[in-house]
């Protein structure tokens, strides 16, 4: 379990982490979500003693990180890959950190094997590619065997299969009951990993709740009605506080309200209903929606793909939709389903039961 | 790959494992510093080429002032100089190894694996400084019997020349003090590396420190300079090289003090700042 309690950190006149304050719980994965320089790296820094903030304090399992009696037992963190001397092999690497925590050398060659790197132990650091310090950075990480994990986008640099590697690692550490908080930046990937995600931009917390909640929440989802009779509907509808566009195939996607509203909607104005489906948005989606406005550092061109949700809500943990702001959802740019759904996103995220996805997603790929 | 969780030792509840974890100790912070030390190529060749360098530049500088006469009278008159003549070299390769052994860990981004393992960072400070101290402190006193007695043979070859001896008056001291100073200096570069966090910065304040600051002193007024030269640290720490006490010098034992206290204050000065500021 880790504390992070009105953390506020600056550097120079540049506030990077503002009054930050998020619980990160034991048992599942924990994505740490934020456009660049939003102060992720910065608030993981912090958690571990290597920053020092200006405001606030940060505990692990209750107690400041500098005071933890053996720290590598405690917490694992991969904070930037490259956190080794060049000129060092792998093995001896670890060895002195093991060392220094009083950890035994067999421990280093367990680690060495656990992230692939038994053959690549003799080198030096140095001549290792970017997935191979992934790794070496794991394995230390993993040195002490702790309950509380830390990873800054662990799968930066990782082939396909050292991907799926790390996301069925941090799994299966969180289903050990360990605390595992992991930064990232692929948001599919995210979305197959995580259970639960803090969401920070420009230092503040954006949203702090389960992947599931804040897709269903984001504007992005919609219901997908397939009526003869739409024109019966759509002024009801609108009524309600929905908004409607036009979707493939003679459906209408009406987003604000949930499939429950819209079937009543419909059986009011007695239309025949032969098609209602929760359409979620991806993480993705719900990702932008939340950040767009928090974001630092933006190219030119990304502002026209956003045109028109200037009026979103984006401020203060998980926005409701409840239609305050319906006319802004208008312009998205092409409807949602024609991107197509992540492939694994159906998996959900394995072991984590309560996840599943709504039931309504298994109608996507039927008659579209 | 293997299956993930194969080497995991399975479920841990926070608070229940913690009385089971072995809690690191100075000796560990110590055995991991001593594994840094060692197993980084270029300390060892740092040292072996030091070694090489200082005592063959002492020989040659020692054949050089016997074998040509108007040198002569300066090896009468202080032959262990002579001898160490070339371990100025020595001590400002000292100070850069105690840079590095600092600045190689904040270059590389290892400081913040270093910190991690061990968040009391003036324990790790302390530690690498022991390190760095039982290292050059050995190497160099190897170096200096070496040298002496490479010095002594080219001497002995010129008959002409006096000859010391190590039981002479102030000659052990002399040849010993030079294992000590090189220690001193090694810290010095240590701390200086510690403050400015920068390899090229630390060098350039160790070079700075050692040479460049007491020819500055050259240039003020003799009233001035004098008491300045006696008690400027990496001089007064050199007196104890001294067989004869020189003028407006402070003693061997006193300048051997005065520069230890440089280098506590230095030390002082560094672990403050590290712990201080962010990693
Ligand atoms: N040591 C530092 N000195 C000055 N500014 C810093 C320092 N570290 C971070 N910052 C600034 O603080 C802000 C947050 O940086 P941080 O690295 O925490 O962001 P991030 O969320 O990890 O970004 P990214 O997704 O790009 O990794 C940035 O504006 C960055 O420029
Ligand atoms: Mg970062």
């Amino acid at each position: 379990m880790i504390q992070v309690r009105n953390v506020t950190k600056r550097f120079g006149a540049k506030t990077a982490v503002n009054n930050l304050t998020f619980d990160v719980q034991p048992g599942v994965v924990t994505g740490f979500l934020g456009p660049n320089g939003a102060g992720k790296t910065t608030t993981l820094r912090t958690i571990v003693g290597l920053v020092r903030p200006e405001v606030g304090s940060v505990t692990v399992n209750g107690t400041k990180y500098h005071d933890l009696p053996a720290p590598m037992h405690e917490v694992g963190a991969l904070l930037e890959a490259k956190a080794y001397h060049p000129g060092r092999r792998a093995r001896d690497h670890l060895l002195a950190l093991a060392q220094a925590s009083r950890i035994p050398r067999r421990r280093v060659e367990e680690v060495l094997g656990l992230v692939g790197l038994s053959d690549a132990a003799k080198r030096k650091a140095g001549t290792f590619s970017l997935g191979m310090a992934q790794r070496l950075g794991i394995a230390t990480a993993l040195l002490g065997d702790p309950p509380v994990l830390l990873l800054d986008e662990p799968v930066n640099g990782l082939d396909p299969e050292g991907i799926l590697w790390v996301r069925k690692l941090m799994q299966a550490l969180a289903a050990e009951g360990r605390t595992v908080l992991v930064s990232s930046h692929l948001m599919s990937e995210m979305a197959l990993t995580a259970t639960h995600v803090i969401v920070i931009g420009r230092g503040r917390l954006i949203a702090d709740s389960t992947i599931d909640e804040l897709v269903r929440t984001s504007s992005g989802s919609r219901v997908r009605l397939r009526t003869p009779m739409a024109d019966a509907v759509l002024p009801r509808l609108q009524a309600a506080g929905g908004t409607v566009q036009p979707g493939d195939d003679g459906a209408i996607l009406v987003s604000g309200l949930e499939p429950k509203a819209v079937g009543d909607i419909a059986f009011e104005a007695q239309v025949p209903v032969y098609e209602l489906t929760r359409l979620e948005a991806s993480l993705e989606q719900a990702f932008m929606e939340l950040t767009q406005e928090e974001s630092e550092f933006r190219g030119q061109g990304s502002e026209g793909a956003q045109e028109g949700h200037g009026a979103l809500p984006s401020s203060g943990p998980l926005p409701s939709n409840g239609g305050e702001a319906p006319a802004a959802q208008q312009g998205w740019p092409a409807p949602v389903p024609a991107q197509g759904w992540p492939a694994g996103q159906q998996g959900g995220a394995p072991g984590a039961p309560s996840q599943g996805w709504p039931a309504g997603q298994q109608g996507w790929s039927g008659p579209a | 790959m293997s299956a993930p969780a194969h080497a995991l030792s399975g479920p841990s509840g926070a608070a229940a494992s913690r009385a089971a974890n072995p809690v690191p100790v100075m000796t560990d912070t110590l055995r991991s510093e001593w594994t840094k030390m060692r197993t980084l190529r270029s300390t060892k060749v740092t040292l072996a080429i030091t070694a090489f360098l200082v005592i063959g530049l002492s020989a040659l500088i020692t054949w050089a002032s016997v074998s040509s006469p108007h040198h002569g009278t300066q090896a009468i008159t202080n032959p262990v100089g002579v001898i160490q003549s070339g371990w100025g070299l020595g001590w400002l390769a000292f100070e850069v190894l105690g840079v590095l052994v600092v600045t190689n860990e904040y270059s590389s981004g290892m400081i913040a694996s270093t910190f991690l393992a061990t968040p009391k960072r003036v324990r790790v400070l302390a530690a690498k400084a022991a390190v760095l101290s039982v290292v050059v402190g050995l190497v160099s006193l190897v170096m200096t019997f070496v040298n002496f007695y490479v010095g002594h043979a080219v001497l002995s070859a010129y008959p002409a020349f006096p000859d010391p001896a190590l039981g002479a008056n102030n000659v052990l001291r002399a040849v010993l003090g030079m294992a000590l100073t090189s220690t001193l200096m090694a810290l010095i570069g240590f701390a200086l590396g510690a403050i400015v966090r920068h390899t090229a910065g630390g060098i350039t304040a160790s070079v700075a420190v050692l040479f460049v600051l007491p020819l500055v002193l050259q240039a003020l007024p003799t009233s001035w300079r004098n008491p300045v030269e006696e008690y400027w640290p990496t001089q007064a720490g050199s007196q104890l090289e001294q067989v004869t006490r020189q003028a407006h010098a402070l003693t061997a034992w006193w300048g051997t003090g005065d520069l230890a206290l440089f280098v506590a204050l230095l030390l002082v000065a560094a672990g403050y700042l590290v712990t201080r500021r962010d990693a």
